[in-house]
């Protein structure tokens, strides 16, 4: 039994194990939003309807602004997540979609087959989706009942990512 | 149906895995006929079982049956017959139901064709690469099974594979040639491990040895060039590597795998370096499972990686095993492989061996260093680090400069001792080489340092390889034999020798065309309306129109473009930006003109509404010569495998 190569090569092992492990805590495609502990900016939006929605007139309650469109693949699995998050939380916390880079029509269609979970709004010029640094369908966006943004999710949202952060706000 | 055979199949392989292991150990200690002839049935029959499963995933694709969960997840009733194969390893399951077959094959190699002259090892060997295929087929049953049904009601259709292999027909071979070679690599491991546990290294190890390496390291060579030609061709940046953690995941084991084939050249002709050898070819096999660990688990940020699953954490289990019992074999076997005295000078091939890898080894920690730092860092201090490009090019350009000179260097060297006035000799001569192709480089107007450095020691070491490979037939032409005899005989006779100098020629070449085409690269973007037109380089460019091309899986626009070179029409490239329904953002797609000068690269950035477009043109100098380099290589490699004829066995 040579000492030195077992010692010299479970001091090279352990410590790499041990940080690779360390790996799966942090997910890699949480891009860091710099708006993440700042006020959310302020829109206001017609949803599919004409009717006049404004970040102001939600707060007072957590916020889930969800950043999606008809032809994103991902929006469509993540929707039924979204309308069982926006029925828990009923009464609790307000779910609001901002369509990206979309038509009103197809929106509606998607909304009449699909199901709403909260109004959806039309940001003509992405304007909001610009301000919000939105890159791509779907970003989530979570704010507390201040308006400030506390978590944000690239991609697919994720039920105890969503559920955990409201829980935490309410 | 399907997914019930299919996992019936998974539980067999399993089965035959664990049953095949212990078996393979026993025959190897005990030495014993009657296990080693059961082991290698087990041995075939593991890779028939594992054959069917392809085979049946293969069907269940193709006929696009959707019950089946991994056909749900990347099945499409749109995508083309050829996508709908190449979907087995599209995605991580299936991904990894192909590496079980390919690990199958291996093994199934490894038991018919080594039957002969290895029986000292054979046993050890089939149980060690059955003890991966256990860990393999065990992910295949359970955590990552690819056979599951798809809970009711099943989908009437699917939303197909990632577009990105869909869009262009290297995806299609890219990926079986990385599996090739990383799943290759189990088997010089198998066999250092059998090594380890017989306690001795003799010829009927090493030859199979450099052969089993050889085979996975060129099947590497040529996975990683394909990456980097596929990316070159599809991903619209210009490039052909960004030191991306799964560019560097593949070239890590290629790095030590090389490194181990020269050591093992000097084992082979001295005697020394046995446990060095052992251990490269070990570390190889290690890397292979670290690289799938990182880009399958989502532990780095990368282009490829596949999503977080509860693979990641099986993996790292398996690599956290397999590293333990490296550690303790080679602690407790080393002291059993024990080099011959060598009374060697350093100034001798042997140094220019040694030299090499120890410079590969290098390179192999620093790009092992800047993939891991990230995650270390994010460990540590919580913070989210990227270790880029300059990190790598800096720390890495030299070490490749230096091993370029002991390519050149290291085959003037003689073996062993010799007198000063050889040294001198063998290290002059090939000067003026190095100069001439300086100056023709100057006379093509590159100025900078790199470059000529290179330029100087490429023509250096190309007079060496040149005057290395034919030196067995001046000295037959000096016996009197005829020239073409001579020619005949010693390639007929040394093949391997002259393979080695036909890979050097083509790592040469690949070296050049890199410090080239990074150098003297011109680009130029601009919005064009029709009917505008841009220069670039010698080209001047002319966007005559733009068209949409619809087919059932993607939606492409099309800009038409006119080149001329020197006021002459050459040709019309057609760049687009490719809309897949699946894919949130549209995906590039460049065009190409290549000639053996240069390269002319189109991208199409956006398509306005009224009709102009974005366009980004790049001429980049010799990039056909990386590809052919590396060609070059595989030929050499094929010319190494093939046996020497009637040549008897030389005793080392």
């Amino acid at each position: 039994m040579n000492r030195v190569v077992l010692v010299v090569g479970l001091l090279i092992v352990v410590p790499l194990l041990i940080f690779l492990a360390i790996g799966f805590r942090f997910d890699p495609r949480t891009i860091e939003s710099p708006l993440v502990g700042k006020p959310a900016p302020e829109f206001s939006l017609v949803d599919l309807d004409g009717r006049p929605v404004a970040l102001d007139d939600l707060l007072g309650r957590p916020v889930v602004i969800n950043f999606w469109a008809t032809w994103c693949q991902t929006c469509i699995v993540e929707h039924p997540i979204l309308l069982q998050a926006a029925r828990s939380y009923e009464g609790r916390a307000h779910f609001v979609g901002i369509v990206y880079q979309d038509e009103p029509e197809p929106i509606r269609r998607f909304v009449e087959r699909r199901g709403a979970w909260g109004p959806s709004l039309l940001d003509p010029s992405s304007r909001v989706a610009i301000a919000y640094g939105v890159y791509g369908a779907p970003e989530t966006f979570i704010l507390d009942s201040e308006g400030r943004v506390v978590r944000k999710v690239t991609g697919m949202v994720d039920w105890d990512v969503l559920t955990e952060t409201l829980d935490s706000l309410l | 149906m399907t997914s019930l055979v299919g996992q019936g199949l998974a539980l067999v392989a399993l089965f035959l895995c664990a049953f095949g292991t212990p078996i393979g150990f026993v025959a190897g200690a005990r030495r014993s006929e009657s296990a080693l002839k059961l082991v290698r049935r087990l041995a075939l029959a593991f890779a028939g079982v594992m054959l069917a499963a392809n085979l049946l995933m293969e069907y269940a694709l193709v006929t696009h049956d959707f019950s089946v969960s991994y056909v749900a997840q990347v099945g499409s009733r749109a995508t083309p017959l050829h996508i709908a194969i190449v979907s087995l390893w599209s995605s991580l399951e299936g991904s990894i139901l192909f590496w079980g077959l390919v690990l199958g094959l291996y093994t199934a190699a490894v038991a018919v064709l080594q039957r002969r002259g290895h029986e000292d090892y054979l046993g050890y060997t089939l149980g060690t690469l059955l003890a991966i295929g256990l860990f393999f087929s065990f992910m295949i049953a359970g955590p990552a099974n690819p056979f599951r049904p798809t809970p009711p009601p099943v989908p009437p259709d699917g939303p197909g594979p990632n577009p990105l292999l869909q869009n262009h027909l290297l995806m299609i071979v890219h990926p079986p040639m990385l599996y090739l070679g990383y799943v290759g690599m189990s088997v010089p491991f198998a066999m250092a491990v059998a090594a380890l546990l017989r306690g001795q290294l003799g010829p009927t190890w090493l030859k199979p040895l450099r052969n089993w390496l050889l085979v996975p390291t060129s099947f590497l060579t040529l996975g990683i060039m394909l990456g980097g030609w596929w990316s070159y061709e599809v991903l619209g940046w210009g490039g052909y590597w960004a030191w991306d953690p799964v560019e560097n995941a593949s070239f890590l084991p290629w790095l030590t795998a090389v490194a181990a084939l020269h050591s093992a050249i000097v084992q082979q002709r001295r005697g020394t370096l046995k446990a060095w050898t052992v251990i490269l070819v070990m570390i190889t096999f290690l890397l292979t499972i670290l690289g799938t660990f990182l880009t399958r688990s989502g532990v780095v940020n990368s282009v490829h990686s596949f999503t977080q699953s509860p693979i990641g954490p099986l993996f790292l289990v398996f690599l956290g095993i397999a590293l333990v019992a490296t550690v303790a074999l080679l602690a407790w076997r080393v002291e059993s492989l024990v080099s011959e005295p060598s009374e060697d000078s350093i100034v001798a091939r042997e140094g220019a061996f040694l030299l090499n890898n120890l410079l590969l080894v290098t390179v192999m920690f620093t790009v092992l260093v800047g993939t891991l730092f990230p995650i270390v860092a994010e460990a540590v201090r919580g913070v989210k680090v990227s270790v880029g490009e300059p990190f790598y090019n800096r720390m890495s350009v030299p070490v490749f400069l230096a091993l370029l000179l002991l390519m050149g260097v290291g085959p003037a060297l003689p073996w062993g001792r010799s007198s000063r006035q050889q040294l001198v000799r063998a290290l002059v001569v090939p000067l003026p080489a190095g100069l001439v192709v300086v100056a023709l480089t100057v006379l093509l107007g590159a100025r900078s340092g790199y470059v000529l450095l290179t330029a100087f020691l490429a023509g250096y070491a190309l007079w060496v390889t040149t005057d290395q490979s034919l030196r067995p037939v001046r000295v037959r032409t000096g016996k009197g034999e005829s020239l073409g005899r001579a020619a005949r005989e010693s390639l007929w006779r040394s093949p391997r020798r002259l393979g080695a100098y036909v890979v050097h020629f083509g790592v040469i070449v690949t070296f050049v065309a890199i410090a080239v085409s990074a150098n003297y690269q011109t680009s130029h973007e601009a919005t064009l309306a029709p009917g505008e037109s841009m220069p670039v380089g010698q080209y001047r460019l002319t966007y005559d129109e733009s068209r949409v091309d619809r087919r059932p899986h993607l939606v492409a626009q099309l800009a038409e473009i006119d080149i001329e070179r020197n006021g002459r029409l050459v040709g019309e490239l057609e760049p687009s930006i490719n809309h897949y329904p699946t894919q949130r953002e549209p995906l590039g797609t460049p065009a190409v003109r290549t000639t053996w000068s240069h390269d002319l690269y189109l991208t199409l950035m956006n398509v306005g509404t009224d009709g102009s477009i974005g366009l980004r043109a790049i001429v980049t100098p010799a990039v056909v010569w990386i590809w052919i380099g590396v060609l070059v290589r595989v030929v050499g490699t094929v010319l190494c495998l093939l046996s020497p004829a009637r040549r008897r066995e030389a005793a080392t």
